[in-house]
């Protein structure tokens, strides 16, 4: 009786750890294939292949809206294209998203002074600081 | 239990590397705009340069050195699409018999007279200086001694000339007779001689470094009145 009592406890427990591993399963599925849309992303990138980059990054925006990475690298990705409107756009949700990133900060800072200088009215780009890199 | 503690360890780190971000530092192209109004600034005529003779310390120079940066830059700017400027032989032409002097630089109606008989919407005309400067300078090295069978401490003197050459550059706007751009770019270059290399470089021809460093200049004054691109670094996060 003991022994079918041990069995059936190891039985629900092993059940239990089953199903727990295949929830983390479906959802690190998911954040596998976000990152490994982003790694090959940035290779692109890297090559200056930036509409195969805003591609990736924008299924990775599809799959987890609230991926700010992604929302970030859409933004230095876009305004690689000249689309500064829409790299804007996308620096703010990074921002809005992680608001302590400063490398979210600084491309959006950077962004915004590159648009005064083009001529578009942005006089509050040079009052937003440049954070620091180094701790 | 040690093992465990250590495997508990290794577990903290990995996932202490898990969570953090790694940077990827990316150049982009962005576009520079003009810093004048390309769509009314077409069309230019380039004057000769003019030597500024109130300096004292200005090296003697050909005088065709004036027009040799003006031909410079009329070379520059014909290569951007954006701008159509008189060719060095038809300003030649235009210009028979007027030697351009440096009292010109402040007569804008003059200019403006001399744009309207071009035909173009600006007339770029300047100034430049050159002169150098020379100091003696000391060189510290090692230096192999076969007495103390070792590297000592060891110096030689020589004289630093540097050449520094400012040229203004104006743009007077014909229609209005107001200088749209007036800016000075200084280009400077050094030269280490001996005392007798020294003597040599002051009595020799400095035409073809004042010519390069007149290329430098005009080089940066093209490109910002050029739309043009500049590379700037983004930060990828992985």
């Amino acid at each position: 009786m003991i022994t079918v009592l041990r069995y059936g406890q190891l039985a629900s427990i092993a059940i239990l750890l089953c199903w727990m591993l295949s929830g983390c399963a479906i959802i690190s599925r998911d954040v596998t294939r976000t990152e490994a849309y982003n790694r090959f992303a940035i290779k692109a990138a890297e090559a200056q292949l930036w509409n195969e980059a805003v591609f990736r990054w924008k299924q990775v925006i599809s799959i987890d809206p609230e991926d700010s990475k992604a929302h970030n690298n859409l933004g230095v990705a876009y305004e690689a294209l000249g689309n500064i409107d829409e790299a804007i756009a996308s620096y703010q949700r990074a921002a809005e998203l992680k608001p302590n990133n400063k490398y979210y900060r600084l491309n959006y800072r950077r962004c915004r002074i590159h648009l005064r200088r083009s001529g578009g009215n942005d006089e509050e780009a040079l009052q937003l600081d440049e954070p620091p890199l180094t701790e | 239990m040690k093992i465990v503690r250590r495997i508990g360890i290794l577990l903290g780190i990995l996932a202490l590397c898990g969570c953090s971000n790694t940077v990827t530092r990316v150049s982009i192209p962005v576009k520079v705009e003009s810093e004048i109004d390309i769509t009314r600034y077409s069309n230019f005529a380039v004057l000769p340069f003019v030597s500024e003779k109130q300096v004292e310390r200005n090296e003697k120079l050909p005088p065709e050195v004036g027009e040799e940066i003006a031909s410079v830059l009329r070379r520059g700017l014909a290569r951007q699409k954006h701008f159509e400027v008189v060719s060095t032989q038809e300003t030649a032409r235009l210009l028979t018999g007027e030697t351009v002097e440096e009292d010109w630089l402040s007569d804008t109606k003059h200019l403006s007279q001399l744009g309207e008989y071009f035909e173009v919407k600006a007339v770029i005309i300047g100034s430049f200086r050159f002169y150098s400067d020379s100091r003696p300078r000391r060189y510290y090295g090692e230096r192999y001694s076969v007495r103390r069978q070792r590297y000592v401490l060891d110096y030689q003197d020589y004289m630093q000339k540097t050449y520094l050459l400012s040229l203004r550059v104006m743009i007077v706007d014909v229609e209005t007779e107001q200088i749209v751009w007036d800016e000075s770019y200084r280009r400077s270059t050094a030269e280490a001689h001996t005392i007798g290399s020294f003597i040599f470089s002051q009595v020799g021809p400095q035409a073809n470094t004042i010519r390069e460093l007149g290329r430098r200049a005009v080089a940066e004054f093209t490109r910002q009145i050029s739309p043009h691109y500049e590379s700037e670094d983004r930060y990828l996060v992985n």
